[in-house]
C-alpha cells in the first residue's frame, strides 16, 4: 500500500483529472461505436467506395497543397517581417494576423468574397486598370487553397517568426563579416533554425485542412470539389443516406487516426526563446529590401482587405431591419450563452486535467510506477480528441444517439454543440495551461507541502495570481471558437435552434448580402471585443505574465 | 459534472420556447417548403392570407435550403418534426417519400386536376406544373443550343449553372431528363457537359441568383421562367432554351405528415390547394402552370411561351428504383 500514498496525498487533485479524463474517452468510444458497431447492413456498393475514394484523394490533395502554400508564403512573410523592423504597423500587423486563429471562418469568406470573387474588388480594380477580369477564380480549388492559405499562412508566420528571433546575434554578425548574400544566410543561418518546428507545423496546418468543413463547404462550389467532412454533411442533409455518412464518417476517422499518429511522433525540436534584438545596425541589401517590403506589403494588403470589406459591407447592413428579426436575436443569445457555456467548461476540464497531469511530470509527487505511464497517456490522449474526430463525425454520432433515444433533437443538439466546442478548444488551452501549471507546482509545492498549504488556500495563494492571464487568454480563446464555428450545427441548425455562423450561412445561401454583412460583422466584432477585453479582465489590469 | 450540463441544456431550451411562444391560440398549420416558395414575393405570403380567411387558423411556412431538403428536414426531425404538410416535392422524388412511411392520405378529390399526365394518387397531390428548360439572356447569348448534343460541343468557357440532383428537384430533374433522352449514354453526355458547369448549387433560387447576376451564360430553370421577367419586370430579353430532345415535365406535389396534431386542417389546405383562388395565385408567384383549370384562365405573358413539343418524363416507381445509381452516375461523371 505504500506506493499509493502519494495518491491519497494528492488525491483531490488527481481524481477529477481523471475522472473528466474518462468521461472523455467514453464519449469518443460512444462515438465510435455509434459509427463502427452500430450498422448491421453492409451492402458495399462499388460505386460508392469509387466515390470515397476520389473523395479521399482530393481532400489529401488539397490539404497538400494548403499546407505546402500556407508554409511557404509563412515562411517567406516570417522572414521579410523579421529584417524589417522599423515600419510603422509592425506590432499590430502581427498581432492581427496571430488572431486568424479565433477570426470566424465564414467571416473571413465573405470578406474574401467580396475581395476576389468574379464581381469583387480585384476584379473591378483589373477591369478599370486593364479592362480584364480574372473572372470566377474563386469556386472549387482556387477558392479553397486562397481560403486555407489566408488562415494558416497568417497561423505560420508568428511561430516562425519566433524562430527567426531566437537566432543568436551573433550568428548575423558572422554571416555579415563573411558577407553572405542574403539567400545564402537564409540557406546556412535562417533555415536551420526554421527548419526544426516545420514537421510538428505543417502537420498541424495538414490536419486542419484535412477537416475543413466550413471553407469547402462555402467555396468548393460543386461535389467534385468535396473533403469528406462535406462529404458526410451531404449524405446526411441531402440524401439522408445514414449509413453513407457512416461509411464516410469511417474513412474519415481511420486517415484522422493515422495522421495524429504521425504527428504526435513529430515534435518540434527545444523551444525557442526570443531575444530582445536591438534593430540592426546594417541596411539590408537594395534587391532584399525591396522583396522584403514587397512581401510584406501584398501580404499586409491581401490579409487586411478581407476584414476592411467584412467592415465596410457591414456598416451598410440595416441593423434595426436585423435586430427586428425574433431569429436573429435568438441566433445571438444562443451563439453568447453556447460560448459562455464552452469557455467555462473548457477552463473546468482544462483545470482538471492540468492539476491531474502535473502529478506525473512535477518531481517529488506520484513516482513513477507501472500504472503511471498508462494514466498519464489516457490524461494527455483526452485532451487532443478533437484532432482524431472531427466535429462533423462528433455530431453525426450525436445525431445517430438523439434517433435512438426519445427526447427533442434541440436536446442533443445543444449538448453536441457543446462537446464538440469544447474538444475543439481543449488541445489549445491545454498547450498554454500545463506549462504554466507545471511552473507552479515545481516553485511552490515544497513551500506548500511543508507549510501544509492545500486546497482553497493553495489555489489562491499559489496558484491563480500566477495562472489568471493565461485563463484569460484560454477563456477568450474558448469562447471565439464556439462563436465562429460552423461544423455540427450544420447538421443540426433549424428555425428553432440557431446560432450566428449557421444564420450567415443561411442568409449567404439565400443572396441576402446585407444580412450577411450585417451579422458577419457583428461576429467580427464580437470576436476582437471578446478577444481583446476577457484576458485584461482576468488580468485584473495588471500586465500578463507569461 | 451532468447536473450542471443538465441545468444548462434546460435553461437554454427553456429560453427559446419563451422565445418561440405565440400570442394567439388558434392552431397552427406548419408547412415545409423550399425557399422561393415561402420567399416575399412567392405564392406563400397570399396563399396564406387566402387560406387564414377561411380557416381560424394561423399558416406558417418554414424553410428549407430546397425542395429535397424540406423532405429530409422532416426525416431528420423524425417524431418530434412541426411539419403538418411537405409542398414542393415532384414526381421523381414522391416515390422515395412514400417510402419513408411518413406521409398519410390527402383525402382530396382530384377530378378536378389538369396536369400533362393521368393522376391518381392518394398520398401526393399535384398544385402546379412546368417543365425544365435552361433560360438564357437573349441580348447577352444571340445563339443558344438547341440540344443536349449543341451544348456539349460549346466552347470551354461557356457556362451553365445547375442544381444538385441529391438536393433539389431541378437538378434530380435535369439528371433524368439527359437520362430519358440519352439513355445508356447518359453518362458520356455528361462527361462533355461537366466543362461548362460554373457551379453545382444546392437549390434553384442560388442557381438562379447566379445567374442574374450575371455570372452564367444559363441556368437550369423552367420553361416559364421568362414569364416572370415579362410579367413582373416587363422585360423580354429572358427566354428559355427550346431542346430538340424534348423536355423533362415537372409536377410539383404535397402531403400530409403522418405526425400531424391538425389532420382535419391539412386536409382542408389540400382541397383549398385545387381552388381557383389557390391555382390563380400560381402562376404569377411560383411562375408555372396551375394544376387544374381555372375560370380566370392563364394571363397574358404565358401565351408566347415556349412549349414542348416531346414531353418526357421517366415513371415514379423506376425512379426510384435507379436514382441513387444514376445520381452515382452523374457524381463520377462530373468529375467525382
Amino acid at each position: 500500500m505504500s506506493s499509493f500514498s502519494p495518491l491519497r496525498r494528492f488525491g483531490i487533485s488527481f481524481w477529477p483529472g481523471l475522472a473528466v479524463g474518462a468521461a472523455l474517452l467514453c464519449l469518443a468510444g460512444t462515438i465510435f461505436a455509434q459509427i463502427v458497431i452500430l450498422p448491421q447492413t453492409t451492402t458495399v456498393s462499388a460505386a460508392l467506395d469509387a466515390q470515397i475514394w476520389s473523395i479521399l484523394r482530393f481532400t489529401l490533395f488539397q490539404a497538400a497543397l494548403s499546407t505546402l502554400l500556407s508554409i511557404g508564403l509563412g515562411t517567406a512573410l516570417a522572414w521579410s517581417l523579421f529584417h524589417q523592423r522599423r515600419f510603422p504597423g509592425r506590432g499590430a500587423l502581427i498581432s492581427l494576423l496571430s488572431s486568424t486563429l479565433v477570426l470566424p471562418t465564414l467571416v473571413a469568406v465573405l470578406g474574401l468574397v467580396t475581395v476576389f470573387g468574379r464581381n469583387g474588388w480585384l476584379n473591378d480594380l483589373a477591369e478599370a486598370l486593364s479592362g480584364h477580369s480574372f473572372g470566377a477564380f474563386l469556386y472549387g480549388l482556387t477558392g479553397i487553397l486562397v481560403a486555407h492559405v489566408y488562415f494558416n499562412a497568417s497561423f505560420a508566420v508568428r511561430g516562425l517568426l519566433h524562430r527567426l528571433e531566437a537566432i543568436p546575434a551573433e550568428k548575423f554578425k558572422l554571416a555579415r563579416s563573411l558577407g553572405l548574400t542574403p539567400w545564402q544566410r537564409f540557406k546556412l543561418v535562417e533555415w536551420p533554425a526554421l527548419k526544426g518546428t516545420l514537421p510538428s507545423m505543417a502537420s498541424t496546418i495538414f490536419l486542419l485542412c484535412f477537416t475543413s468543413f466550413a471553407i469547402v463547404l462555402t467555396l468548393g462550389g460543386s461535389p467534385k470539389y468535396n473533403t469528406l467532412e462535406v462529404a458526410i454533411y451531404e449524405a446526411v442533409k441531402f440524401d439522408f443516406d445514414l449509413l453513407r455518412a457512416l461509411k464516410l464518417a469511417l474513412a474519415q476517422l481511420a486517415v484522422c487516426a493515422f495522421l495524429v499518429v504521425v504527428a504526435s511522433g513529430l515534435r518540434a525540436s527545444s523551444s525557442a526563446i526570443a531575444q530582445a534584438r536591438t534593430p540592426s545596425i546594417w541596411g539590408e541589401p537594395f534587391g532584399a529590401r525591396c522583396a522584403q517590403l514587397g512581401i510584406t506589403g501584398f501580404c499586409a494588403i491581401a490579409f487586411l482587405a478581407p476584414l476592411a470589406a467584412v467592415l465596410i459591407d457591414g456598416l451598410q447592413a440595416d441593423f434595426t431591419k436585423l435586430f427586428a428579426e425574433a431569429t436573429f436575436r435568438r441566433a445571438l443569445f444562443t451563439s453568447l450563452v453556447l460560448a459562455s457555456a464552452s469557455s467555462v467548461f473548457t477552463i473546468a476540464i482544462a483545470l482538471a486535467l492540468g492539476f491531474a497531469r502535473r502529478n506525473f511530470s512535477v518531481p517529488g509527487r506520484i513516482p513513477a510506477s507501472w500504472w503511471t505511464p498508462v494514466v498519464s497517456r489516457v490524461l494527455a490522449f483526452s485532451g487532443t480528441l478533437y484532432l482524431a474526430i472531427p466535429s462533423l463525425v462528433l455530431g453525426l454520432g450525436f445525431f445517430l444517439i438523439a434517433r435512438q433515444f426519445a427526447g427533442p433533437l434541440n436536446f442533443w443538439a445543444v449538448i453536441a454543440l457543446l462537446c464538440a466546442n469544447v474538444l475543439m478548444a481543449l488541445p489549445f488551452s491545454l498547450a498554454i495551461l500545463v506549462p504554466a501549471m507545471e511552473k507552479t507546482a515545481l516553485r511552490f509545492d515544497k513551500l506548500c507541502f511543508s507549510m501544509g498549504i492545500r486546497g482553497i488556500a493553495r489555489w489562491r495563494l499559489a496558484e491563480w495570481p500566477f495562472l489568471r492571464a493565461d485563463l484569460g487568454y484560454v477563456a477568450a480563446l474558448a469562447f471565439c471558437f464556439s462563436l465562429g464555428d460552423l461544423g455540427v450545427i450544420a447538421l443540426f441548425g433549424n428555425q428553432d435552434f440557431a446560432t450566428l455562423p449557421w444564420l450567415l450561412y443561411q442568409k449567404m445561401g439565400s443572396y441576402r448580402t446585407h444580412d450577411a454583412a450585417g451579422i458577419a460583422l457583428i461576429l467580427l466584432a464580437l470576436t476582437i471585443t471578446v478577444f481583446a477585453l476577457v484576458p485584461r479582465v482576468f488580468a485584473g489590469g495588471r500586465d500578463a505574465e507569461t | 459534472m451532468t447536473r450542471i450540463t443538465r441545468l444548462l441544456v434546460t435553461f437554454i431550451l427553456a429560453s427559446f420556447s419563451i422565445a418561440n411562444a405565440q400570442a394567439s391560440d388558434k392552431p397552427v398549420l406548419t408547412i415545409y417548403t423550399y425557399d422561393a416558395f415561402a420567399a416575399e414575393w412567392g405564392p406563400a405570403p397570399k396563399l396564406k392570407e387566402a387560406f387564414e380567411k377561411t380557416c381560424a387558423c394561423t399558416v406558417d411556412f418554414i424553410t428549407a435550403d430546397s425542395s429535397i431538403g424540406a423532405l429530409r428536414k422532416v426525416q431528420l426531425e423524425g417524431a418530434s418534426t412541426k411539419a403538418d404538410i411537405v409542398l414542393g416535392l415532384d414526381t421523381n422524388i414522391a416515390e422515395a417519400a412514400r417510402a419513408t412511411g411518413l406521409f398519410i392520405p390527402h383525402g382530396a378529390d382530384q377530378a378536378k386536376l389538369d396536369v400533362p399526365m393521368s393522376w391518381n394518387d392518394d398520398t401526393f397531390l399535384p398544385f402546379d406544373y412546368s417543365y425544365f428548360a435552361f433560360v438564357y439572356n437573349s441580348e447577352k447569348l444571340k445563339t443558344p443550343p438547341t440540344s443536349f448534343a449543341e451544348l456539349a460541343n460549346l466552347p470551354k468557357d461557356f457556362k451553365i449553372v445547375v442544381q444538385d440532383p441529391r438536393s433539389s428537384t431541378p437538378g434530380l430533374g435535369l439528371v433524368l431528363w439527359v437520362r430519358d433522352a440519352y439513355g445508356d449514354k447518359a453518362a458520356d453526355m455528361w462527361k462533355k457537359i461537366a466543362p461548362k458547369i460554373l457551379t453545382v448549387t444546392k437549390g434553384w433560387s442560388d442557381a438562379y441568383g447566379l445567374f442574374l447576376k450575371g455570372e452564367a451564360d444559363m441556368v437550369l430553370s423552367y420553361t416559364t421562367s421568362p414569364a416572370y421577367h415579362l410579367i413582373a419586370e416587363n422585360d423580354n430579353k429572358y427566354k428559355a432554351a427550346p431542346f430538340s430532345e424534348g423536355h423533362y415535365l415537372q409536377v410539383e406535389v404535397a402531403g400530409i405528415v403522418k405526425s400531424t396534431k391538425q389532420p382535419a386542417l391539412a386536409k382542408k389546405f389540400m382541397q383549398f390547394m385545387l381552388s381557383d383562388e389557390f391555382q390563380d395565385i400560381i402562376p404569377t408567384t411560383n411562375w408555372t402552370y396551375p394544376a387544374t383549370k381555372t375560370a380566370t384562365g392563364l394571363p397574358d405573358g404565358f401565351k408566347g411561351l415556349h412549349v414542348p413539343a416531346k414531353t418526357l418524363l421517366i415513371d415514379g416507381k423506376t425512379v426510384e428504383e435507379n436514382r441513387k445509381g444514376w445520381i452515382d452516375e452523374w457524381l463520377m461523371a462530373i468529375g467525382r
